[in-house]
């Protein structure tokens, strides 16, 4: 019997057999038996096999009744709840013995039915489980149990069913969170639940918690299990409304050391609560942040999901503030060869945001290393990078930038080549001039390029520099004469080129081209959207050949080949999805960057409830040095700032020449040197080993035998484990 | 907030489906099991549908199975993923962690969540010596006492003794639990012989740029503690960390332990006693009081039955680098093929020595054999992941080694493909006990119980293993 499988689908009637086989005995192996067939209907429970195992009800409530076997118990409990929410009038019998397990003396039975009388979604189990409920909060002890607590938590399950009549018990609940002589889980507990309703019901007004009572939890938060820390940051983060600088500042002492809990969802929570808070005090000191930066590097150190959920919320706080609290070196965003791919991505963009003048020459060091990955994808967007940095930095770095481009291009594959071009096409229109040549070289690439973007870019170039070029016409042909075969991004290049061509040049030979191109758009392209504007171009040169308006070559030109604006690169998100992101950090929000209302419709949105220390501007939040008193402040901010900026940018370069230092300071000569004897020796010949003469083999045997005892001689001394007297 | 937990062999069958949620469907399974498992390119560790988000694991055993968490609203990641870990570890310490094992005792996995999850699906309790006194089956007594040993050693968890029962009838158990004070620590606990086991486990970083300039190196580091102690001992924990050195309170801290564990491995962590590890971050185990650490820099906790993380933490400045590699490579463009010279030189002292030390070099694509000369250890090339892998079963502190390869190319391999290889990092692997890559040091652990006033026995391990050790040429 036990050796049936226990997850392959059963019928309902060939488990009933085993059930009653092992009735028939009273022996050992037939309670085994019948714990083996009772797991089989969870077990296709699991596998879907809902409506055959709904017919056993009879025989598990049967064994309700006569086992005292906890096991037993455990999968009749497991059954209704796992059938009840999809039949709850089925599992209707079943309310009697589990009331009949509530009322036992034993607390774990007490909780499991509890638990499981939630978990039916039917008025009968709905009305006992309110029932109990509201009797346990009614003559609440003050001695840590976890049934009450359990009762507390079933709160919010049974709010989701019928939220009217919990409502009343809400005052009980706030009346647990006002009261510090109350078990501190409690407590939590309430808190917790309040929360979630109130976050869950729109209809209810937003629940605050006023300061003091605040912070007599947080004084509790010590003889807290660390979910229970994790709660508590949760349900305070946009419920406790500070209403003055000393206020805040208090808050985030007692706070702080939360930083350096082990549990991730502590940290990240109390981070969450930190940033939160400060959005209610005048200044911060230099001393906080260096602690927020140094506690969201110690959460680096975590495995990949974790460590994934980090970098996100990291581009989230670099995004936020213009001028950011935190201060992380570069180098915990170098990609590591092992990293998963969603790692390497995010830490990219992770680079990419914290480059600044003084970390450019590191950071492109590792971009360009990146660029030749063998992932082709994370080696464009390595690219990518580097030319949105020329773009979004000043000159010098621009300079430095085009350079490892250049560089890349004589790297020589397709790819890196047709990203370069596509890039630099961005370069060129934030400095039309600075770079004209280096114009050549990339034109010379024009045999390498094949994907649509790249041509678009390369299209655009030949074009804008066409003056520079002596054949730029010859090169644009081989374009021109494949537009059918071109995607339709490409053909529309092709289409307003060849116009701004004729316009500039108005030669034979651009002349014949651009008649050629609107000719093949108007005739032979299907696309709608080409034709017109091929034809839009076709009447604004007829109308250029008429004699009696006011249309001038100039103004013509003007209109196809006018200046284009100033390219800027905007990587700021909108100041209101960024708060409200503030107030979700760590959330699944964070992940994706996106507002929350984008994703859950259902939830209550987050928002910063005023109050007279709100700061309306992230960016005016100042950083003093931690000596510093309020009055220095007041008159010396700007200074005070700018000095912490000269003091970073020192410190960059102070830990860079550190870092070079290392390398000669860590070198120590060796005492043994293995010189190299022989010669090369091919590695695949395995004909040697067989040929090994006897006396060889002896001596690898001894050889190994010696290094076994070794090994025994460690595992003696306990482990390796080194002994100290005390 | 959780609402629900699947957890799916490798291959993609439901064994568990622990759907806590009413409203969620069965099917929701085969969802994930269609956008996740059996999909290619599904590369991110969360996928949200609609306004369902699943977040995944992999567990950390060999059976990798999918452990899945279901949420229906804008829930904390931080949490849901540091759940799915305990909940790995929780699976791990009952032998659960693979396939055949978890079909056979799946309902182990539902009275374990039962524990670990409130009645709204939050999660309220993962602490294996707490969870073990409340649920019924007894742990597996075959795990391992040393958290080394642990394939996931940041989950390092091991079988309490006293948790061994013999009956399960419900009518002799839990007809009172027994709730301490200490969340994390029932009361009643008692050993014959008290002993702790501490383990400074160190992964070392190190990445060289191609002109030998130190681009980046940090060391993440653990301290494991396996405690057998009775009733309720109150622990205090002492490092060379630069800043409780350099405080005011070092005199007053009790010179009585200074000796603790000073004086012998002095000499082998390489470093005198003199001098102090600047530690950036480090994080703790819930039972450290948080607040003493912030205020006086003392390490102060109770800590929970068996085995656990203590702290983690994060060194950077002044590390014992342990290997020095100095690759040389050039292209020899009449025979198409590229040529190593490569000089391992081992910088811990001679006392010491590393184990399982290899170094593994990427060769070129269309690499067919390599010539090879070694002036020690082993140096063999692997066709499957187109490398040569130099190995030492031991080596020595303070020696040089040196090796000299040169690729054999294919017939079709041209010069302009070898110039355009990517060369990936050389990287390198091995282990170094009683070393410390930080040049930390444990000063003193000291134990104090009020009540039975035993002097426990210590033990201390160091271990150095190489994170990501990589070198490019």
């Amino acid at each position: 019997m036990s050796d049936q499988r226990i997850f392959t689908r059963y019928r309902a009637s060939e488990i009933g057999v085993d059930l009653q086989n092992s009735e028939s005995k009273k022996l050992k192996n037939n309670v085994l038996g019948r714990k083996t067939a009772l797991r089989k209907i969870i077990a296709n429970l699991t596998l879907g096999n809902v409506n055959e195992m709904s017919y056993l009800l009879p025989e598990i409530l049967k064994y309700w009744q006569i086992e005292d076997d906890y096991e037993v118990k455990r999968i009749c409990h497991e059954y209704i709840r796992k059938l009840g929410p999809s039949k709850p009038k089925n599992v209707q019998e079943a309310l009697p013995y589990i009331l009949n397990d509530l009322k036992s003396k034993n607390q774990k039975l007490q909780i499991l039915s509890l638990k499981t009388l939630v978990v039916v979604p039917s008025p009968e189990f709905f009305n006992e489980a309110f029932e109990f409920v509201s009797q346990t909060l009614n003559r609440l002890s003050t001695v840590k149990d976890e049934l009450t607590k359990e009762a507390i938590y079933c709160i919010s399950v049974l709010d989701e069913a019928d939220h009217d009549r919990v409502l009343p018990l809400i005052d009980t609940l706030m009346d647990i969170i006002e009261n510090e002589s109350k078990e501190p889980s409690f407590i939590v507990a309430a808190l917790n639940v309040v929360c979630i309703i109130s976050e869950r019901n729109t209809n209810m007004s937003n629940m605050t918690v006023r300061v003091d009572i605040a912070i007599d939890i947080l004084e509790m938060l010590p003889t807290l299990n660390e979910w229970e820390k994790a709660f508590v940051m949760e349900c305070f983060t946009g419920k406790v409304v500070p209403q003055t600088h000393m206020e805040s500042t208090n808050i985030i002492q007692l706070v702080i050391p939360q930083l350096q809990h082990g549990n991730t969802s502590v940290a990240l929570n109390t981070l969450r609560f930190i940033f939160y808070l400060l959005n209610y005090v005048e200044f911060t000191t230099e001393e906080l942040s260096i602690k927020l930066s140094s506690s969201i590097i110690a959460l680096l150190n975590k495995p990949p999901e974790l460590e994934f959920l980090i970098l996100r919320n990291i581009i989230l706080l670099l995004l936020s503030r213009e001028n950011s609290i935190l201060n992380l070196d570069v180098s915990y965003f170098f990609v590591e060869y092992n990293d998963p791919i969603y790692i390497k991505d995010t830490k990219l963009e992770c680079l990419y945001l914290l480059a600044n003048e003084v970390t450019l020459p590191l950071i492109l060091e590792e971009l360009e290393q990146y660029a030749t990955d063998i992932h082709i994808q994370m080696s464009r967007k390595a690219i990518r990078a580097i030319g949105n940095l020329a773009v979004k930095l000043n000159k010098e770095s621009a300079d430095k930038c085009v350079e490892c481009l250049l560089d890349l291009l004589e790297f020589g594959v397709d790819y890196v080549i047709q990203e370069t071009i596509s890039v630099f096409r961005n370069i060129l229109r934030k400095y039309p001039d600075r770079y004209r040549n280096n114009i050549d070289i990339l034109v010379n690439c024009i045999d390498y390029i094949q994907e649509s973007e790249a041509k678009n870019a390369m299209i655009w170039i030949l074009t804008n520099y066409s003056d520079s070029m002596h054949n730029c016409l010859e090169i644009f042909k081989v374009f021109s004469s494949n537009i059918k075969d071109e995607t339709l991004e490409v053909q529309f290049s092709i289409l307003n080129s060849s116009i701004k061509f004729l316009m500039r040049y108005g030669t034979k030979e651009s002349e014949s081209i651009c008649m050629e191109v609107l000719k093949c758009c108007t005739e032979e392209i299907d696309n709608p959207d080409l034709r017109s504007r091929a034809y839009m171009y076709w009447r604004l040169l007829t109308l250029l050949q008429t004699k009696d308006n006011h249309m001038t070559n100039e103004t013509v030109l003007d209109i196809i080949d006018g200046d284009l604006p100033v390219i800027e690169l905007n990587t700021k998100l909108d100041p209101l999805i960024l708060q409200e992101l503030e107030l979700n950090i760590g959330s699944i929000a964070s992940i994706y960057l996106k507002p929350v209302s984008q994703i859950f419709r259902l939830n209550r949105p987050k928002l910063l409830i005023s109050s007279p220390v709100l700061n309306p501007d992230h960016d005016s939040l100042k950083i003093i040095k931690s000596n510093s008193t309020y009055d220095e402040f007041g008159n010396e901010s700007k200074n005070l700032d700018n000095q912490r900026m000269d003091r970073r940018s020192h410190e960059m370069v102070s830990t860079n020449s550190t870092m070079n230092a290392i390398m000669e300071d860590y070198d120590k000569p060796a005492e043994t040197i293995n010189q190299l004897k022989g010669n090369m020796k091919s590695s695949s010949t395995r004909q040697s080993r067989l040929s090994r003469k006897p006396s060889q083999l002896l001596r690898r045997l001894t050889k190994k035998n010696h290094s076994n005892e070794l090994i025994i001689h460690f595992l003696s001394g306990n482990g390796c484990l080194m002994f100290f007297h005390i | 907030m959780i609402n629900g937990v699947l957890i799916y062999s490798s291959r993609g069958d439901l064994i568990v489906c622990d759907l806590l949620k009413s409203s969620l469907k069965r099917t929701i399974s085969d969802i994930f099991k269609i956008q996740v498992i059996n999909s290619l390119e599904m590369k991110s560790p969360i996928l949200t549908l609609g306004s369902t988000t699943f977040h995944h694991i992999r567990s950390s055993s060999e059976s990798k199975l999918w452990i899945v968490a279901i949420t229906r609203s804008n829930a904390n990641s931080g949490v849901i993923w540091e759940f799915l870990y305990k909940l790995d570890s929780m699976l791990t310490a009952y032998d659960l962690n693979n396939e055949e094992k978890l079909m056979e005792k799946f309902m182990v996995y539902y009275e374990m969540i039962d524990v670990m999850l409130t009645s709204n699906a939050m999660p309220i309790n993962t602490e294996l010596s707490s969870i073990a006194s409340k649920i019924s089956y007894r742990l597996p007594k075959t795990i391992s006492n040393s958290p080394t040993n642990e394939k996931n050693n940041n989950n390092g968890l091991s079988i309490p003794k006293f948790l061994t029962r013999n009956s399960r009838s419900m009518s002799q158990e839990f007809s009172n639990i027994t709730q301490s004070d200490i969340p994390w620590r029932p009361t009643g606990i008692k050993y014959k012989k008290n002993e702790v086991f501490l383990y400074v486990n160190e992964k070392i970083n190190i990445l060289v740029s191609k002109d030998q300039t130190i681009l980046k190196a940090y060391v993440d580091g653990s301290i494991d503690l396996v405690s057998h102690l009775s009733g309720t001992p109150i622990c205090q924990f002492g490092l060379n960390d630069y800043l409780s050195m350099t405080g005011n309170n070092i005199s007053n801290r009790g010179d009585e332990f200074r000796h603790d564990f000073m004086d012998d491995e002095d000499l082998s962590t390489g470093r005198s006693s003199s001098s102090s590890v600047k530690i950036e971050d480090c994080t703790f185990h819930q039972c450290v009081s948080l607040d003493k650490f912030n205020d006086e820099r003392l390490i102060n906790f109770v800590p929970p039955d068996g085995s656990f993380e203590l702290m983690r933490y994060h060194v950077r400045d002044d590390l014992n680098i342990p290997f020095k590699v100095t690759p040389r490579v050039s292209i020899s463009s009449s025979r198409c093929s590229m040529r190593y010279k490569i000089i391992l030189k081992s910088l811990f002292p001679t006392s010491l020595s590393a184990a399982d030390a290899m170094l593994k070099i990427p060769l070129p694509p269309g690499t067919v054999d390599c010539k090879i000369n070694a002036s020690s250890g082993k140096c063999n090339f692997s066709t499957s992941d187109n490398c040569a892998i130099w190995k030492f079963n031991k080596y020595k502190g303070l020696t040089e080694n040196e090796l000299i390869l040169e690729t054999v190319p294919s017939s079709s391999t041209d010069i302009l493909s070898l110039q355009q290889w990517t060369r990936p990092p050389m990287s390198m692997n091995f282990e170094i006990i009683m070393f410390s890559n930080s040049g930390l040091v444990v000063k003193y652990l000291k134990v104090m119980e009020r009540v039975q006033k035993y002097r426990p026995v210590k033990w201390i391990k160091y271990v150095s293993k190489s994170g990501s050790y990589e070198i490019r040429y």
